[in-house]
């Protein structure tokens, strides 16, 4: 109540200000008078009675200062003339202040956009119902994925969990009135948006019952973005019917907006009930214990933590391991933050995600210096003025207040401005749809997190910047400074102002090494070695099964189109295969030595792949020794298989690997090797050699291939002759992945060719902050010793050594500057080498370069103070002042 | 008590208004005429703190004011306790009582 009444009154003064201030005055005035009549009483006169009353209380304004200034509203009050007096002191140089508000802007842009992809990477929590109680599970030795059956154990037997959903990304083909259209979906298991707690838009999500037997349930939930702009918002587009894989589906509802499944950077169109996968996928694997297609994330029953969960998990897995010996021997689990698939992207992810958020904080750092120079020199230029306001009775609190508060706006101000520009990077980032043949799109658009960020971000720049000024001011003295301004020119600000170009020039060599660290990775990368040589190749995919071909017809139709395209002009060969090399599909198998007791623990990771004759021509990888596959490599002849290096050395225990056998199971067949290839990057560019094994794709049907084309024409106009004839084969067959080897290259490349943008970013951000505040720093330290330097030149100083003078300081600084940033670049390298693929942190080249930038740079900024510095006119610059 | 005559005791100005008003509405140079005239001129208010004490009890609410003319047919703002005021005389003149008390054991002791 009280405190209402406070606010309330408060208020009232506040903005009824001359209403509440005449009242008081009239009560003053009153109390005067009637002090006055008293004093009368005893004779005296009105005038003498009043003069008394006044001498004996004080006069009336001061008395209503004190009540005025007794209220909360007062503090208010002076904010508000602070702030007043700040936006006209800014607005009275508005170069100054558009500089600072630019420098800040660019500084907490930066940060904020890049916070803004960490948010939605790692903060963000799923659009589900209480995300922190869900977790993905994952197999401690082999990734993310897990066998539909050994799914089924673990929902099963477990004790922690409230429920487990098994889950798998599938692309599949959907019928519009314009042909065949290939989008992704989730398969799902029945208790998917029951554990996950989505509620539909519109219709119902399937459940547990829609899921029971194989084949029986074809439901589709739609996206909302899919409903949207496939099916044009259509209000009853629930019961309709739409063929999937040319299987018709019945849309049984449409999933709420925001909602994309459970990865944050995956956004599919449909979602289909698991025991559809026969129908959706041509393989059917939901018995099979070997096949590792399916990710589990678990909600947690309430107060389970998740080494609790973890551990009650492994019991399941050791149960498991002894039923199923020869495919769950080791068997173990963890538990990982879903969102990124577990670990296998999260862990690479999130290091990206704050080691550019580190860099982009040194970036901000280099433009508060820049602001705390220019504010120191605007400060000392100042002095007088708050000199008078101290001797006509400021406190010196009160002057601290008005230049923080000066600074808080500038800092708003920027911070404001980098809102905005980080909005619009991000809302291009969120536009942005990778080219690539997958629903890749991060939802980056800011939230309440990110505004926080900014604000903060914006606050703490202030402080750092604006805290230093303010405590100078608050020193000054005003007795020496009214009495000249040039009597406080001291050591000790000459100090501080030295030490912001030293951390300035610092900051920069660290930015600048990091940019040119990245690029010469990327340069690196893009050099490397890849064991096939992309360019001039295109590709197309298409799939079989789906399309309604049996494999018998299948066969006769991939060959037919390999026919085909090897007759277009300028062909110079063409094969097709499961996959290449650095595409997001791998596939990996299991193969064994050719020795007498094998046992499980023999097996060795391969990857694979299945081609047909030519490949290696095709796309350009080496034939070391033996052959490749021919036409008559089929299911008929014995099995065969080409090797690599990598695959020779670890498998066949040897270089020399035409005619040696292995085998592909551990009871399995033997097959021979009748050729021997280089070795090349299959899963990233980071990997370390992988073995690889390559079948003859005649040997072992797969109804999804892609065809390489290698031509002597451009990638992008074979493509469109590649398109035509395989539409004059089947003008119905949907092609996917269509477009050259080399942006196929592009999912590869990406993170290194992402870390090179915005760490070149960072780096010409760096290089801006710095020049302009050298520069600024300089051209302030001339300017104040424009007597000195005029004087030294009255009694013969020679304008070399006036620059001598200048640029000597400047030198100094640049050489001490680079050598803390030399020291620190290389302390921060190891984050650097973690973001940036192909860097070594100590690349003895890289840093010359950077110091030679820096060297460059400085010469640069010190040009213009330096030339003004030998033109100083003796005769103007004793009169100055 | 307190280093020079006229200084009150911190805190006590509040007490000392609400029981000037306890008998009567008062304007403001009455209130401290009424002080000086009770403490045989021991406390002298000037009207900065006088008047900071008014705005400040009255936001909280343990007076409450009023324009009334004056004997002399001036307008002046009235002061009045409120039933809030009165209770807190009440208990802070308790507490005060006890407070002496207190440290006049302590003191003779």
């Amino acid at each position: 109540m009280s405190l209402l009444r406070n606010i309330a009154s408060g208020l009232r003064s506040l903005f009824r200000n001359e209403q509440v201030s005449q009242e008081l005055e009239e009560e003053l005035n009153g109390f005067l008078e009637i002090a006055a009549e008293e004093k009368m009483k005893h004779g005296m006169s009105h005038h003498d009675a009043i003069r008394q009353v006044r001498l004996e209380q004080g006069s009336v304004d001061m008395t209503k200062e004190v009540v005025r200034s007794a209220g909360w509203e007062s503090f208010v009050e002076t904010c508000w003339q602070d702030v007043r007096f700040a936006t006209r002191m800014l607005g009275k140089s508005p170069g100054f202040t558009a500089v600072a508000v630019l420098t800040l802007a660019l500084g907490i842009g930066a940060n904020t956009a890049i916070f803004s992809v960490v948010n939605a990477l790692v903060l963000r929590p799923l659009p589900v119902e209480r995300p922190k109680d869900l977790a993905f599970l994952e197999n401690a030795h082999y990734g993310p994925s897990q066998s539909f059956p050994n799914y089924k154990d673990l929902r099963d037997r477990n004790q922690t969990f409230a429920g487990l959903i098994g889950y798998r990304m599938a692309p599949v083909e959907l019928e519009t009135d314009r042909g065949a259209l290939r989008i992704w979906g989730y398969l799902a298991t029945g208790n998917y948006f029951d554990i996950l707690g989505v509620r539909p838009a519109l219709g119902r999500c399937f459940n547990q019952n829609d899921d029971l037997r194989v084949g029986a349930s074809p439901y589709a939930v739609l996206s909302y973005s899919a409903w949207q702009s496939r099916f044009g918002s259509d209000p009853a587009v629930v019961g309709k019917t739409i063929r999937l894989n040319r299987v018709p589906y019945s849309v049984i509802g449409v999933a709420p907006p925001g909602f994309h499944g459970t990865e944050v950077f995956y956004w599919p169109d449909v979602w289909v009930p698991m025991m559809m996968e026969p129908r959706i996928e041509s393989n059917s694997w939901l018995d099979s214990r070997n096949t590792w297609n399916t990710w589990i994330i678990g909600r947690l029953k309430p107060n389970v933590s998740l080494s609790l969960a973890e551990a009650d998990l492994n019991v399941v897995a050791a149960e498991m391991a002894r039923q199923y010996p020869d495919i769950n021997d080791g068997l173990q689990f963890k538990l990982a933050k879903p969102g990124l698939i577990g670990n296998m992207i999260g862990r690479p992810a999130k290091a990206f995600a704050f080691g550019v958020l580190m860099l982009a904080a040194l970036v901000l750092l280099v433009a508060c210096t820049n602001l705390a120079g220019m504010l120191a020199a605007r400060a000392a230029d100042r002095q007088r003025e708050v000199a008078i306001r101290l001797a006509i009775g400021a406190g010196r609190g009160r002057v601290v207040r008005q230049v923080l508060t000066e600074t808080l706006i500038l800092s708003l101000l920027g911070g404001a401005a980098g809102y905005l520009l980080a909005s619009y990077l991000s809302e291009a980032l969120s536009r942005w749809r990778a080219p690539l043949d997958f629903p890749v799109q991060f939802s980056v658009n800011p939230d309440w997190r990110v505004f926080l960020f900014a604000l903060a971000g914006a606050i703490l720049a202030g402080m750092l910047f604006g805290s230093a000024p303010a405590w100078r001011a608050s020193r000054t003295d005003p007795n020496t400074a009214l009495r000249g301004a040039s009597a406080t020119w001291g050591p000790g600000r000459l100090a501080f102002r030295d030490l912001l170009v030293v951390v300035q020039v610092a900051l920069c060599f660290v930015l600048v090494s990091a940019s040119f660290l990245s690029l010469r990775g990327l340069q690196q990368a893009l050099k490397m070695n890849l064991g096939f040589q992309p360019e001039h190749v295109a590709t197309a995919a298409f799939e079989l099964n789906l399309a309604g071909y049996s494999e018998e017809r299948g066969r006769a139709f991939q060959q037919q189109a390999l026919q085909t395209i090897q007759q277009l002009p300028g062909v110079q060969s063409a094969s097709y295969s499961n996959s290449v090399p650095l595409s997001i599909d791998q596939s990996h198998t299991g193969v064994f030595p050719d020795k007498p007791d094998l046992r499980p623990s023999d097996r060795i990771g391969v990857t694979f792949y299945q081609v047909s004759p030519e490949f290696f021509a095709t796309i350009g990888t080496k034939l070391l020794a033996g052959r490749e596959f021919n036409w008559h490599d089929d299911a008929n002849s014995r099995q065969v298989a080409i090797v690599n290096l990598a695959f020779a050395k670890r498998v066949l225990y040897t270089d020399n690997a035409v005619g040696k056998r292995f085998r592909s199971g551990i009871t399995g067949p033997f097959a021979e090797v009748v050729g021997l290839v280089e070795d090349g990057k299959y899963g990233s560019l980071t990997e370390s050699q992988q073995p690889a094994v390559f079948w003859s794709i005649l040997q072992a049907y797969n109804s999804a291939t892609t065809l390489e084309v290698k031509s002597s024409l451009p990638a992008t106009q074979m493509i469109g002759e590649v398109r035509q004839a395989i539409a004059r084969l089947d003008p119905q067959l949907p092609l996917y992945g269509v477009g050259s080897l080399t942006q196929m290259l592009g999912f590869a490349f990406f993170p290194t060719r992402a870390a090179a943008i915005a760490l070149s970013a960072f780096g010409i951000l760096a290089i801006m902050l710095a020049v302009t505040g050298i520069h600024s720093l300089l051209a302030y330290a001339v300017s104040r010793r424009t007597q000195e330097i005029g004087i030294r030149m009255a009694v013969g100083a020679r304008p070399v050594q006036v620059l001598r003078l200048v640029l000597g300081r400047a030198a100094a600084l640049l050489v001490l500057g680079s050598l803390v940033g030399l020291t620190l670049a290389l302390a921060v390298g190891k984050v650097i080498s973690s973001i940036v693929y192909q860097t070594q942190p100590r690349d003895p080249f890289v840093m010359i370069t950077a110091w030679i930038a820096i060297a460059l740079l400085g010469l640069f900024a010190s040009w213009a103070p330096a030339r003004r510095a030998m033109r100083v006119d003796p005769l103007v610059a004793l009169r100055h002042d | 008590m307190a280093d020079k005559p006229g200084d009150l005791i911190q805190g006590t100005l509040d007490m000392l208004i609400l029981k000037t008003l306890a008998l009567e509405p008062m304007h403001g140079y009455g209130i401290s005429v009424r002080l000086e005239q009770m403490s045989k001129g021991v406390f002298r208010l000037n009207a900065g703190s006088l008047f900071v004490a008014f705005q400040r009890m009255q936001r909280a609410g343990l007076i409450k004011s009023e324009w009334k003319a004056t004997e002399n047919s001036r307008r002046a703002k009235y002061y009045a306790l409120t039933d809030r005021g009165r209770k807190r005389l009440n208990s802070e003149t308790r507490e005060w009582g006890r407070q002496v008390a207190a440290i006049t054991r302590i003191l003779e002791a």
